[in-house]
Protein backbone atom coordinates (compact mmCIF):
# COMPACT_ATOMS: atom_id res chain seq x y z
CA UNK A 1 0.00 0.00 0.00
CA UNK A 2 1.48 3.47 -1.07
CA UNK A 3 2.25 4.89 2.55
CA UNK A 4 0.45 8.03 1.51
CA UNK A 5 -3.06 6.93 1.38
CA UNK A 6 -5.06 6.07 4.25
CA UNK A 7 -6.54 2.39 3.96
CA UNK A 8 -10.45 2.17 4.34
CA UNK A 9 -12.02 -0.70 6.37
CA UNK A 10 -15.10 -2.28 5.18
CA UNK A 11 -16.77 -0.51 8.19
CA UNK A 12 -15.30 3.15 7.20
CA UNK A 13 -17.23 2.17 3.89
CA UNK A 14 -20.59 0.99 5.93
CA UNK A 15 -20.49 4.85 7.42
CA UNK A 16 -20.13 6.29 4.16
CA UNK A 17 -23.18 4.47 3.15
CA UNK A 18 -24.78 6.38 5.60
CA UNK A 19 -25.05 8.87 3.54
CA UNK A 20 -27.04 7.25 0.92
CA UNK A 21 -29.25 6.57 3.55
CA UNK A 22 -29.41 10.10 4.46
CA UNK A 23 -30.77 11.02 1.02
CA UNK A 24 -32.82 7.74 1.08
CA UNK A 25 -34.82 9.49 4.00
CA UNK A 26 -34.97 12.41 2.32
CA UNK A 27 -36.14 10.65 -0.76
CA UNK A 28 -39.06 9.09 1.72
CA UNK A 29 -40.11 12.03 3.57
CA UNK A 30 -40.43 14.26 0.37
CA UNK A 31 -41.82 11.63 -1.49
CA UNK A 32 -39.68 11.50 -4.13
CA UNK A 33 -40.34 7.73 -4.78
CA UNK A 34 -36.70 7.52 -5.49
CA UNK A 35 -35.34 5.11 -2.76
CA UNK A 36 -35.25 1.72 -4.62
CA UNK A 37 -33.73 3.26 -7.06
CA UNK A 38 -31.14 4.73 -4.72
CA UNK A 39 -31.05 1.14 -2.84
CA UNK A 40 -30.30 -0.16 -6.11
CA UNK A 41 -27.94 2.42 -7.32
CA UNK A 42 -25.77 1.72 -3.86
CA UNK A 43 -25.69 -1.99 -4.76
CA UNK A 44 -24.63 -1.57 -7.78
CA UNK A 45 -22.37 1.02 -6.72
CA UNK A 46 -20.75 -1.60 -4.41
CA UNK A 47 -20.84 -5.14 -6.22
CA UNK A 48 -19.60 -3.44 -9.64
CA UNK A 49 -16.92 -1.78 -8.24
CA UNK A 50 -15.21 -4.64 -6.27
CA UNK A 51 -15.94 -6.83 -9.04
CA UNK A 52 -13.31 -4.45 -10.98
CA UNK A 53 -11.43 -3.64 -7.84
CA UNK A 54 -10.40 -7.73 -7.71
CA UNK A 55 -10.46 -8.21 -12.04
CA UNK A 56 -7.73 -5.54 -11.37
CA UNK A 57 -6.20 -6.50 -9.20
CA UNK A 58 -5.51 -9.67 -10.74
CA UNK A 59 -4.46 -8.02 -14.29
CA UNK A 60 -2.13 -5.31 -12.40
CA UNK A 61 -0.30 -8.40 -10.25
CA UNK A 62 -0.29 -10.85 -13.62
CA UNK A 63 1.37 -7.91 -15.66
CA UNK A 64 0.55 -9.60 -18.91
CA UNK A 65 -0.07 -7.81 -22.40
CA UNK A 66 -2.83 -10.09 -23.24
CA UNK A 67 -4.94 -9.84 -19.72
CA UNK A 68 -4.65 -5.47 -20.56
CA UNK A 69 -5.78 -5.63 -24.00
CA UNK A 70 -8.85 -8.27 -22.96
CA UNK A 71 -9.42 -5.31 -20.63
CA UNK A 72 -9.60 -2.95 -23.29
CA UNK A 73 -11.43 -4.93 -25.40
CA UNK A 74 -14.29 -5.04 -23.16
CA UNK A 75 -13.83 -2.17 -21.89
CA UNK A 76 -14.53 -1.16 -25.24
CA UNK A 77 -17.55 -3.58 -26.23
CA UNK A 78 -19.31 -1.80 -23.02
CA UNK A 79 -18.41 1.45 -23.84
CA UNK A 80 -20.15 0.43 -27.64
CA UNK A 81 -23.10 -0.68 -25.87
CA UNK A 82 -23.60 2.68 -24.22
CA UNK A 83 -23.27 4.76 -26.42
CA UNK A 84 -25.54 3.01 -28.82
CA UNK A 85 -28.36 2.56 -26.17
CA UNK A 86 -28.29 6.70 -25.08
CA UNK A 87 -29.49 6.87 -28.97
CA UNK A 88 -33.40 7.93 -29.03
CA UNK A 89 -33.84 6.12 -32.31
CA UNK A 90 -31.92 3.05 -33.55
CA UNK A 91 -29.22 3.74 -35.95
CA UNK A 92 -29.09 1.13 -38.41
CA UNK A 93 -25.62 -0.62 -38.43
CA UNK A 94 -25.35 1.43 -35.10
CA UNK A 95 -23.15 -1.40 -33.36
CA UNK A 96 -20.72 -1.83 -36.16
CA UNK A 97 -20.57 1.98 -36.25
CA UNK A 98 -19.92 2.79 -32.51
CA UNK A 99 -17.23 0.21 -32.24
CA UNK A 100 -15.35 1.22 -35.09
CA UNK A 101 -15.53 4.88 -33.97
CA UNK A 102 -14.75 4.00 -30.79
CA UNK A 103 -11.88 1.28 -31.35
CA UNK A 104 -9.93 3.92 -33.88
CA UNK A 105 -10.27 6.94 -31.59
CA UNK A 106 -8.87 5.25 -28.44
CA UNK A 107 -6.56 3.15 -30.19
CA UNK A 108 -5.26 6.55 -32.33
CA UNK A 109 -5.26 8.48 -28.74
CA UNK A 110 -4.16 6.04 -26.15
CA UNK A 111 -1.22 5.15 -28.64
CA UNK A 112 -0.09 8.58 -28.89
CA UNK A 113 -0.36 9.03 -25.06
CA UNK A 114 1.00 5.78 -23.92
CA UNK A 115 4.27 5.68 -26.81
CA UNK A 116 4.91 9.26 -27.28
CA UNK A 117 3.89 11.68 -24.42
CA UNK A 118 4.34 9.64 -21.64
CA UNK A 119 6.98 6.87 -22.66
CA UNK A 120 5.32 4.12 -20.54
CA UNK A 121 7.37 1.14 -20.41
CA UNK A 122 6.79 -1.49 -20.59
CA UNK A 123 4.20 -0.06 -22.46
CA UNK A 124 0.98 -1.97 -21.08
CA UNK A 125 1.96 -1.30 -17.87
CA UNK A 126 -1.74 -1.78 -16.35
CA UNK A 127 -1.49 1.08 -14.20
CA UNK A 128 -0.96 3.66 -16.98
CA UNK A 129 -2.57 1.90 -19.66
CA UNK A 130 -5.49 1.01 -18.04
CA UNK A 131 -6.93 4.46 -16.03
CA UNK A 132 -5.73 6.39 -19.19
CA UNK A 133 -8.12 4.29 -21.67
CA UNK A 134 -10.63 4.26 -19.26
CA UNK A 135 -11.15 8.31 -19.11
CA UNK A 136 -10.32 8.16 -23.12
CA UNK A 137 -13.37 5.43 -23.99
CA UNK A 138 -15.47 7.51 -21.60
CA UNK A 139 -14.90 10.48 -23.49
CA UNK A 140 -15.01 9.18 -26.97
CA UNK A 141 -18.16 7.40 -25.81
CA UNK A 142 -19.97 10.44 -24.54
CA UNK A 143 -18.74 12.70 -27.91
CA UNK A 144 -20.36 9.86 -30.26
CA UNK A 145 -23.13 9.65 -28.13
CA UNK A 146 -23.79 13.84 -28.28
CA UNK A 147 -22.96 13.61 -32.02
CA UNK A 148 -25.11 10.74 -33.13
CA UNK A 149 -28.12 12.17 -30.76
CA UNK A 150 -27.88 15.64 -32.39
CA UNK A 151 -27.60 14.28 -36.61
CA UNK A 152 -30.60 12.24 -34.93
CA UNK A 153 -32.40 15.23 -33.91
CA UNK A 154 -31.12 17.59 -37.13
CA UNK A 155 -32.34 14.95 -39.44
CA UNK A 156 -35.69 14.47 -38.29
CA UNK A 157 -36.28 18.59 -38.31
CA UNK A 158 -33.91 19.37 -41.53
CA UNK A 159 -35.14 16.35 -43.59
CA UNK A 160 -36.35 19.16 -46.04
CA UNK A 161 -33.54 21.30 -46.31
CA UNK A 162 -31.26 17.96 -46.85
CA UNK A 163 -34.33 17.16 -49.97
CA UNK A 164 -34.01 20.88 -51.27
CA UNK A 165 -30.23 20.59 -51.44
CA UNK A 166 -31.00 17.23 -52.92
CA UNK A 167 -33.41 18.32 -55.57
CA UNK A 168 -30.56 20.95 -56.66
CA UNK A 169 -28.03 18.76 -57.77
CA UNK A 170 -26.62 17.99 -54.44
CA UNK A 171 -24.71 14.89 -53.40
CA UNK A 172 -26.10 13.38 -50.02
CA UNK A 173 -22.64 14.18 -48.20
CA UNK A 174 -23.19 17.73 -49.45
CA UNK A 175 -26.68 18.27 -48.51
CA UNK A 176 -26.29 17.01 -45.22
CA UNK A 177 -22.71 18.41 -44.72
CA UNK A 178 -24.47 21.15 -42.55
CA UNK A 179 -26.46 18.79 -40.31
CA UNK A 180 -23.04 17.11 -39.78
CA UNK A 181 -21.33 19.72 -38.77
CA UNK A 182 -24.22 20.96 -36.33
CA UNK A 183 -23.71 17.62 -34.67
CA UNK A 184 -19.82 17.85 -34.49
CA UNK A 185 -20.37 20.93 -32.46
CA UNK A 186 -22.30 19.57 -30.01
CA UNK A 187 -20.35 16.58 -29.38
CA UNK A 188 -17.32 19.09 -28.95
CA UNK A 189 -18.76 22.24 -26.89
CA UNK A 190 -18.90 20.46 -23.34
CA UNK A 191 -15.03 19.11 -24.00
CA UNK A 192 -14.19 22.96 -25.44
CA UNK A 193 -15.94 24.42 -22.20
CA UNK A 194 -14.57 22.29 -19.57
CA UNK A 195 -11.19 23.23 -21.18
CA UNK A 196 -12.10 26.93 -20.22
CA UNK A 197 -13.41 25.80 -16.86
CA UNK A 198 -10.85 23.19 -15.34
CA UNK A 199 -9.24 23.57 -12.20
CA UNK A 200 -11.55 26.28 -11.27
CA UNK A 201 -14.63 25.46 -10.41
CA UNK A 202 -13.87 21.56 -9.09
CA UNK A 203 -10.95 19.79 -9.50
CA UNK A 204 -10.78 16.99 -12.31
CA UNK A 205 -11.14 13.59 -10.89
CA UNK A 206 -8.21 11.87 -11.96
CA UNK A 207 -6.18 15.21 -10.62
CA UNK A 208 -7.87 14.65 -7.10
CA UNK A 209 -7.80 10.75 -7.09
CA UNK A 210 -3.58 11.43 -7.92
CA UNK A 211 -3.62 14.06 -5.05
CA UNK A 212 -5.45 11.64 -2.39
CA UNK A 213 -2.70 9.15 -3.45
CA UNK A 214 0.36 11.39 -2.51
CA UNK A 215 1.27 13.10 -5.53
CA UNK A 216 2.30 16.45 -5.70
CA UNK A 217 0.03 19.30 -7.08
CA UNK A 218 2.76 19.49 -9.41
CA UNK A 219 3.13 16.11 -11.25
CA UNK A 220 -0.45 15.77 -11.04
CA UNK A 221 -1.67 18.98 -13.13
CA UNK A 222 1.18 17.97 -15.83
CA UNK A 223 -1.19 14.66 -15.63
CA UNK A 224 -4.08 16.78 -15.69
CA UNK A 225 -2.71 19.21 -18.73
CA UNK A 226 -1.67 15.75 -20.62
CA UNK A 227 -5.53 14.12 -19.96
CA UNK A 228 -7.38 17.16 -20.82
CA UNK A 229 -5.78 17.15 -24.43
CA UNK A 230 -6.03 13.44 -25.09
CA UNK A 231 -9.97 13.67 -24.08
CA UNK A 232 -10.34 16.95 -26.14
CA UNK A 233 -8.75 14.73 -29.21
CA UNK A 234 -11.01 11.79 -28.08
CA UNK A 235 -13.95 13.33 -28.34
CA UNK A 236 -12.94 14.64 -31.66
CA UNK A 237 -12.01 11.81 -33.50
CA UNK A 238 -14.55 9.59 -31.71
CA UNK A 239 -17.67 11.92 -32.87
CA UNK A 240 -16.50 12.86 -36.22
CA UNK A 241 -16.22 9.09 -37.39
CA UNK A 242 -19.48 7.90 -35.54
CA UNK A 243 -21.20 10.82 -37.28
CA UNK A 244 -19.21 10.62 -40.54
CA UNK A 245 -20.59 6.73 -40.47
CA UNK A 246 -23.79 7.48 -39.39
CA UNK A 247 -25.08 9.96 -41.87
CA UNK A 248 -23.87 7.12 -44.17
CA UNK A 249 -26.82 4.65 -42.81
CA UNK A 250 -29.53 7.58 -43.52
CA UNK A 251 -28.31 7.94 -47.17
CA UNK A 252 -28.25 5.81 -50.07
CA UNK A 253 -25.35 5.84 -53.00
CA UNK A 254 -27.80 7.26 -55.39
CA UNK A 255 -28.35 10.33 -53.36
CA UNK A 256 -31.29 9.77 -51.18
CA UNK A 257 -32.54 10.65 -47.72
CA UNK A 258 -33.52 7.46 -46.11
CA UNK A 259 -36.47 9.45 -44.76
CA UNK A 260 -38.26 6.59 -43.47
CA UNK A 261 -35.68 5.70 -40.93
CA UNK A 262 -36.13 8.80 -40.00
CA UNK B 1 -44.41 9.58 -82.40
CA UNK B 2 -42.11 11.24 -80.54
CA UNK B 3 -40.90 9.66 -77.21
CA UNK B 4 -42.68 10.48 -73.66
CA UNK B 5 -40.28 12.14 -72.07
CA UNK B 6 -41.75 10.39 -68.70
CA UNK B 7 -42.66 6.80 -68.74
CA UNK B 8 -43.42 5.08 -65.45
CA UNK B 9 -44.04 1.42 -65.71
CA UNK B 10 -45.81 -0.86 -63.34
CA UNK B 11 -44.66 1.47 -60.48
CA UNK B 12 -44.59 -0.17 -56.88
CA UNK B 13 -43.62 1.44 -53.76
CA UNK B 14 -43.79 0.13 -49.93
CA UNK B 15 -41.50 0.62 -47.44
CA UNK B 16 -41.00 -0.76 -43.67
CA UNK B 17 -38.86 1.09 -41.01
CA UNK B 18 -37.32 -1.97 -39.79
CA UNK B 19 -36.99 -5.40 -40.27
CA UNK B 20 -39.80 -7.99 -39.42
CA UNK B 21 -42.42 -4.95 -39.69
CA UNK B 22 -44.71 -5.32 -42.69
CA UNK B 23 -44.19 -2.94 -45.64
CA UNK B 24 -46.83 -0.46 -45.73
CA UNK B 25 -47.64 -0.02 -49.62
CA UNK B 26 -47.62 3.45 -50.62
CA UNK B 27 -47.59 2.89 -54.31
CA UNK B 28 -49.40 -0.06 -56.23
CA UNK B 29 -48.69 -0.99 -59.54
CA UNK B 30 -49.18 2.60 -61.38
CA UNK B 31 -48.44 3.27 -65.17
CA UNK B 32 -48.29 6.58 -67.54
CA UNK B 33 -46.89 8.44 -69.78
CA UNK B 34 -46.01 12.53 -69.81
CA UNK B 35 -45.47 13.83 -73.41
CA UNK B 36 -43.17 16.63 -73.76
CA UNK B 37 -44.46 20.18 -72.87
CA UNK B 38 -47.70 19.11 -71.45
CA UNK B 39 -49.25 18.63 -67.60
CA UNK B 40 -49.76 15.91 -65.92
CA UNK B 41 -51.68 16.55 -62.59
CA UNK B 42 -51.73 13.90 -59.45
CA UNK B 43 -54.72 14.91 -57.66
CA UNK B 44 -56.04 12.37 -54.69
CA UNK B 45 -56.60 12.51 -51.16
CA UNK B 46 -53.31 12.90 -48.50
CA UNK B 47 -51.49 10.13 -47.92
CA UNK B 48 -52.87 8.44 -51.29
CA UNK B 49 -48.73 8.56 -52.90
CA UNK B 50 -49.25 12.10 -55.09
CA UNK B 51 -46.17 12.92 -53.16
CA UNK B 52 -44.38 9.56 -53.34
CA UNK B 53 -45.09 9.64 -56.93
CA UNK B 54 -43.14 12.22 -58.04
CA UNK B 55 -40.19 11.69 -55.74
CA UNK B 56 -40.09 8.62 -57.90
CA UNK B 57 -39.54 10.40 -61.07
CA UNK B 58 -36.60 12.16 -59.86
CA UNK B 59 -35.46 9.20 -57.98
CA UNK B 60 -35.78 11.29 -54.64
CA UNK B 61 -37.02 7.50 -52.97
CA UNK B 62 -35.85 4.25 -54.82
CA UNK B 63 -39.28 2.39 -56.34
CA UNK B 64 -40.02 -1.30 -54.77
CA UNK B 65 -40.81 -2.50 -58.10
CA UNK B 66 -41.59 -1.25 -61.63
CA UNK B 67 -39.33 1.38 -63.83
CA UNK B 68 -39.46 4.91 -64.45
CA UNK B 69 -37.86 5.70 -67.59
CA UNK B 70 -36.58 10.00 -68.37
CA UNK B 71 -36.12 11.13 -72.19
CA UNK B 72 -36.28 7.10 -72.99
CA UNK B 73 -34.03 5.97 -70.35
CA UNK B 74 -34.34 3.99 -67.08
CA UNK B 75 -33.57 6.18 -63.80
CA UNK B 76 -31.39 4.22 -62.61
CA UNK B 77 -28.79 4.21 -65.27
CA UNK B 78 -28.81 7.89 -65.34
CA UNK B 79 -26.28 9.81 -62.86
CA UNK B 80 -28.94 11.16 -59.77
CA UNK B 81 -27.60 14.94 -59.35
CA UNK B 82 -28.31 15.00 -63.10
CA UNK B 83 -31.42 14.03 -63.65
CA UNK B 84 -32.54 15.98 -60.80
CA UNK B 85 -31.38 19.27 -62.28
CA UNK B 86 -32.99 18.51 -66.09
CA UNK B 87 -36.39 17.41 -63.92
CA UNK B 88 -36.05 20.18 -61.50
CA UNK B 89 -38.13 19.82 -58.30
CA UNK B 90 -40.37 22.75 -56.10
CA UNK B 91 -41.56 21.39 -52.45
CA UNK B 92 -44.54 21.51 -50.63
CA UNK B 93 -43.03 23.75 -48.01
CA UNK B 94 -40.55 26.33 -49.74
CA UNK B 95 -36.70 25.76 -48.49
CA UNK B 96 -34.68 29.04 -48.55
CA UNK B 97 -31.59 29.09 -47.24
CA UNK B 98 -29.72 31.63 -44.52
CA UNK B 99 -28.55 34.63 -47.04
CA UNK B 100 -30.00 37.21 -49.42
CA UNK B 101 -32.51 35.70 -52.38
CA UNK B 102 -29.01 36.40 -54.58
CA UNK B 103 -27.84 34.28 -53.04
CA UNK B 104 -30.48 31.22 -52.86
CA UNK B 105 -30.34 31.61 -56.65
CA UNK B 106 -26.68 31.11 -57.00
CA UNK B 107 -26.97 28.24 -54.57
CA UNK B 108 -25.69 24.95 -57.02
CA UNK B 109 -23.47 22.21 -56.88
CA UNK B 110 -19.53 23.15 -58.10
CA UNK B 111 -18.75 22.40 -61.55
CA UNK B 112 -22.67 22.64 -63.08
CA UNK B 113 -22.81 24.88 -65.83
CA UNK B 114 -25.68 27.35 -66.59
CA UNK B 115 -26.00 31.23 -66.86
CA UNK B 116 -26.16 32.65 -63.20
CA UNK B 117 -25.29 36.22 -64.67
CA UNK B 118 -27.19 38.87 -63.11
CA UNK B 119 -29.16 39.52 -65.88
CA UNK B 120 -30.02 35.51 -66.02
CA UNK B 121 -31.31 36.07 -62.48
CA UNK B 122 -33.40 38.96 -62.77
CA UNK B 123 -34.71 37.51 -65.92
CA UNK B 124 -35.76 34.18 -64.01
CA UNK B 125 -37.13 36.55 -61.13
CA UNK B 126 -39.10 38.34 -63.29
CA UNK B 127 -40.63 34.79 -65.28
CA UNK B 128 -41.81 34.32 -61.83
CA UNK B 129 -43.38 37.71 -60.83
CA UNK B 130 -40.72 39.13 -58.76
CA UNK B 131 -38.93 42.20 -58.62
CA UNK B 132 -35.49 42.05 -59.39
CA UNK B 133 -34.92 44.33 -56.60
CA UNK B 134 -35.33 41.40 -54.30
CA UNK B 135 -32.09 39.89 -55.25
CA UNK B 136 -30.57 41.62 -52.38
CA UNK B 137 -32.75 40.98 -50.08
CA UNK B 138 -32.69 38.69 -46.93
CA UNK B 139 -34.70 35.72 -48.25
CA UNK B 140 -35.95 34.88 -44.54
CA UNK B 141 -37.98 38.26 -44.95
CA UNK B 142 -40.33 36.77 -48.13
CA UNK B 143 -43.64 36.37 -47.68
CA UNK B 144 -44.79 32.84 -48.42
CA UNK B 145 -45.75 33.32 -51.78
CA UNK B 146 -42.61 35.25 -52.66
CA UNK B 147 -40.45 32.67 -51.30
CA UNK B 148 -42.42 29.72 -53.03
CA UNK B 149 -41.68 31.81 -56.36
CA UNK B 150 -38.15 32.36 -55.64
CA UNK B 151 -37.79 28.49 -55.03
CA UNK B 152 -39.12 28.41 -58.64
CA UNK B 153 -36.82 30.71 -60.14
CA UNK B 154 -34.16 28.53 -58.30
CA UNK B 155 -35.50 25.60 -59.99
CA UNK B 156 -35.42 27.47 -63.36
CA UNK B 157 -31.76 28.20 -63.54
CA UNK B 158 -30.67 24.63 -63.63
CA UNK B 159 -32.76 25.34 -67.23
CA UNK B 160 -34.38 21.86 -66.40
CA UNK B 161 -37.10 20.18 -69.26
CA UNK B 162 -39.43 19.02 -66.76
CA UNK B 163 -40.40 20.74 -63.44
CA UNK B 164 -41.75 18.54 -60.77
CA UNK B 165 -44.18 20.35 -58.20
CA UNK B 166 -45.31 18.61 -54.53
CA UNK B 167 -48.54 20.89 -53.85
CA UNK B 168 -46.68 24.19 -54.54
CA UNK B 169 -49.74 25.95 -53.42
CA UNK B 170 -51.06 24.02 -50.11
CA UNK B 171 -48.49 25.91 -47.98
CA UNK B 172 -49.82 29.37 -48.81
CA UNK B 173 -53.04 32.06 -48.49
CA UNK B 174 -55.41 32.27 -51.38
CA UNK B 175 -54.03 35.08 -53.01
CA UNK B 176 -50.05 33.95 -52.58
CA UNK B 177 -51.87 30.45 -54.01
CA UNK B 178 -53.33 32.52 -57.15
CA UNK B 179 -50.21 33.86 -57.70
CA UNK B 180 -48.13 31.11 -57.76
CA UNK B 181 -50.76 29.34 -59.86
CA UNK B 182 -50.62 32.18 -62.60
CA UNK B 183 -46.97 31.93 -62.09
CA UNK B 184 -46.68 27.97 -62.83
CA UNK B 185 -48.93 27.90 -65.60
CA UNK B 186 -47.27 30.79 -67.74
CA UNK B 187 -44.06 29.09 -67.24
CA UNK B 188 -45.57 25.89 -68.80
CA UNK B 189 -46.37 28.04 -72.38
CA UNK B 190 -43.85 30.20 -72.18
CA UNK B 191 -40.69 27.60 -71.06
CA UNK B 192 -42.46 24.83 -73.45
CA UNK B 193 -41.92 22.92 -69.85
CA UNK B 194 -43.24 19.51 -68.76
CA UNK B 195 -44.75 19.85 -65.50
CA UNK B 196 -45.77 17.47 -63.35
CA UNK B 197 -47.61 18.64 -60.24
CA UNK B 198 -49.42 17.03 -57.24
CA UNK B 199 -52.29 19.65 -56.04
CA UNK B 200 -55.23 20.21 -54.62
CA UNK B 201 -55.80 23.29 -56.49
CA UNK B 202 -58.74 22.55 -59.45
CA UNK B 203 -57.65 25.99 -60.34
CA UNK B 204 -54.00 24.85 -60.84
CA UNK B 205 -55.62 21.44 -62.55
CA UNK B 206 -57.47 23.54 -64.93
CA UNK B 207 -55.08 26.08 -66.13
CA UNK B 208 -52.24 23.65 -66.70
CA UNK B 209 -54.37 21.42 -68.59
CA UNK B 210 -52.56 18.12 -70.22
CA UNK B 211 -53.64 15.02 -68.18
CA UNK B 212 -54.88 14.18 -65.14
CA UNK B 213 -54.88 11.01 -62.57
CA UNK B 214 -57.04 10.62 -59.83
CA UNK B 215 -54.78 8.08 -56.91
CA UNK B 216 -57.01 6.43 -54.07
CA UNK B 217 -54.35 4.71 -51.73
CA UNK B 218 -51.71 5.00 -53.71
CA UNK B 219 -53.88 3.35 -57.00
CA UNK B 220 -54.45 4.77 -59.97
CA UNK B 221 -58.28 5.12 -60.28
CA UNK B 222 -58.57 7.77 -63.37
CA UNK B 223 -56.25 9.45 -65.51
CA UNK B 224 -57.74 11.61 -68.30
CA UNK B 225 -57.23 14.44 -70.41
CA UNK B 226 -58.95 18.00 -68.41
CA UNK B 227 -60.13 19.43 -71.54
CA UNK B 228 -62.87 16.37 -72.12
CA UNK B 229 -63.51 16.27 -67.99
CA UNK B 230 -64.56 19.67 -67.87
CA UNK B 231 -66.74 19.16 -70.81
CA UNK B 232 -68.55 15.91 -69.62
CA UNK B 233 -71.28 15.22 -67.84
CA UNK B 234 -71.26 15.69 -64.34
CA UNK B 235 -69.39 13.31 -61.81
CA UNK B 236 -66.85 13.51 -58.95
CA UNK B 237 -64.10 14.45 -61.01
CA UNK B 238 -65.71 17.44 -63.07
CA UNK B 239 -67.35 18.58 -59.93
CA UNK B 240 -63.65 18.96 -58.09
CA UNK B 241 -61.94 20.39 -61.58
CA UNK B 242 -65.32 23.03 -60.87
CA UNK B 243 -64.39 23.75 -57.81
CA UNK B 244 -67.88 22.09 -56.57
CA UNK B 245 -66.46 19.02 -54.18
CA UNK B 246 -63.33 19.17 -52.18
CA UNK B 247 -60.67 16.30 -53.44
CA UNK B 248 -61.62 13.69 -50.96
CA UNK B 249 -65.07 13.56 -52.35
CA UNK B 250 -64.07 13.59 -55.88
CA UNK B 251 -63.05 10.01 -56.15
CA UNK B 252 -64.40 8.48 -59.62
Amino acid sequence: MNPGVIDLSVWQLGLALLLVAAVALVSLRQALGLERDLALGAVRTIVQLYGVGFILAAVFAAARWYWVVLILVVMTGVATHAAVSRLSKPLPRGYSIAAAALTVSTAATLAYVIFVVVQVRPWYDPQYVIPIAGMILGNSMTGAALAGERLQGELRTRAAEVEARLVLGFSGREAAQPLVRAALRAAMIPTVNGMMTVGLVQLPGMMTGQILAGSSPLVAIRYQIVVMFMLAAATAIGALIFVRLAVRSYLTPAHQLRRYLL
Amino acid sequence: MPEPIFAVERLSLAHSARRGVPAVPILKDVSFTVERGQALTLVGASGSGKSSLLRCLNRLVEPSAGTVRFEGRDVRSLEPRRLRRDAAMVMQSPVLFEGTVRDNLLLRPAGVGGDYSDASLARTLGEVGLDKELLERDASTLSGGEMQRVTIARALLGDPRVLLMDEPTSALDPPNAALVVDTVSRLCESRGLTIVAATHQPELVRRLGGHLMYLVKGEARAYERVDELAARAHDGLQAFLAGERGVEAAAP
